[in-house]
């Protein structure tokens, strides 16, 4: 009973680890994507590519931040 | 391990294994709805729009890519509302922590000075006490002087 609780709690842990290093590591490819998705319509519209790359560098600069954001709360500078 | 230790056991297995299940599905989702193809398009969209009105209505392409800049800047400033939160937490927990220091002062000199009153006001009446009681003692012997 009582193994078969540490060994869940343990699995547990790891499944929740596992599944935050995917998600981090999906991330900048989600990030790329919506970018790109964000430059074409842009661009469709009759932007120039420069000013369409330079506006979808938002994205870029949100996800650092909000990565920023993530980091410090578990500094629990927050 | 006894009773108790058990409990906590089997209440922290039940406890990580609805939140192994529950949270990465909830980071998930939070991040799909930024982070995707489709949210990036509904965006790129929505900025093209008001990018082509701008264009439409006659503005120069240096100020209307400004402007397209600015307005998709209001998407992004989620993350200044993040920071500003985190800031005001702090700036609420000083808040909280000199409130209630200041409480505990004052409820102290409160306590000071009613305990004060009630050791006067006790000081009093023993002092009042003890000259009733000499009065008496005079006036009984003056009562047995006068006998004798």
């Amino acid at each position: 009973m009582k193994i078969r609780s540490i060994i869940s709690i343990i699995l547990s842990v790891s499944y929740i680890l596992f599944n935050l290093i995917i998600l981090w590591a999906t991330l900048g490819w989600n990030v790329r994507k919506a970018k790109k998705a964000f430059e074409k319509q842009l661009i469709r519209q009759g932007m120039a590519k420069r000013d369409a790359r330079k506006l979808s560098a938002q994205y870029s600069k949100l996800k650092n931040d909000l990565m920023n954001t993530l980091k410090r709360s578990i500094r629990g500078e927050i | 391990m006894n009773g108790k230790e058990k409990e906590d056991v089997e209440e922290l297995k039940e406890v990580l294994s609805v939140v192994s299940k529950e949270v990465p599905n909830l980071i998930k989702s939070i991040i799909a709805s930024v982070f995707s193809e489709e949210a990036g398009r509904d965006m790129g969209k929505a900025a093209a729009a008001f990018y082509k009105e701008l264009r439409d209505a006659g503005l120069p392409e240096e100020v209307a890519v400004r402007m397209t800049e600015n307005y998709v800047s209001v998407f992004t400033s989620l993350s200044e509302v993040m920071k500003i939160s985190g800031k005001e937490k702090i700036e609420g927990a000083k808040i909280g922590k000199e409130i209630s220091e200041e409480v505990s002062r004052k409820v102290k000199e409160k306590l000071a000075e009613k305990l004060g009153k009630e050791v006067n006001e006790e000081v009093s009446k023993e002092i009042e006490k003890e000259l009733a009681k000499r009065r008496k003692e005079e006036c009984k012997e003056e009562e047995e002087d006068e006998e004798d």
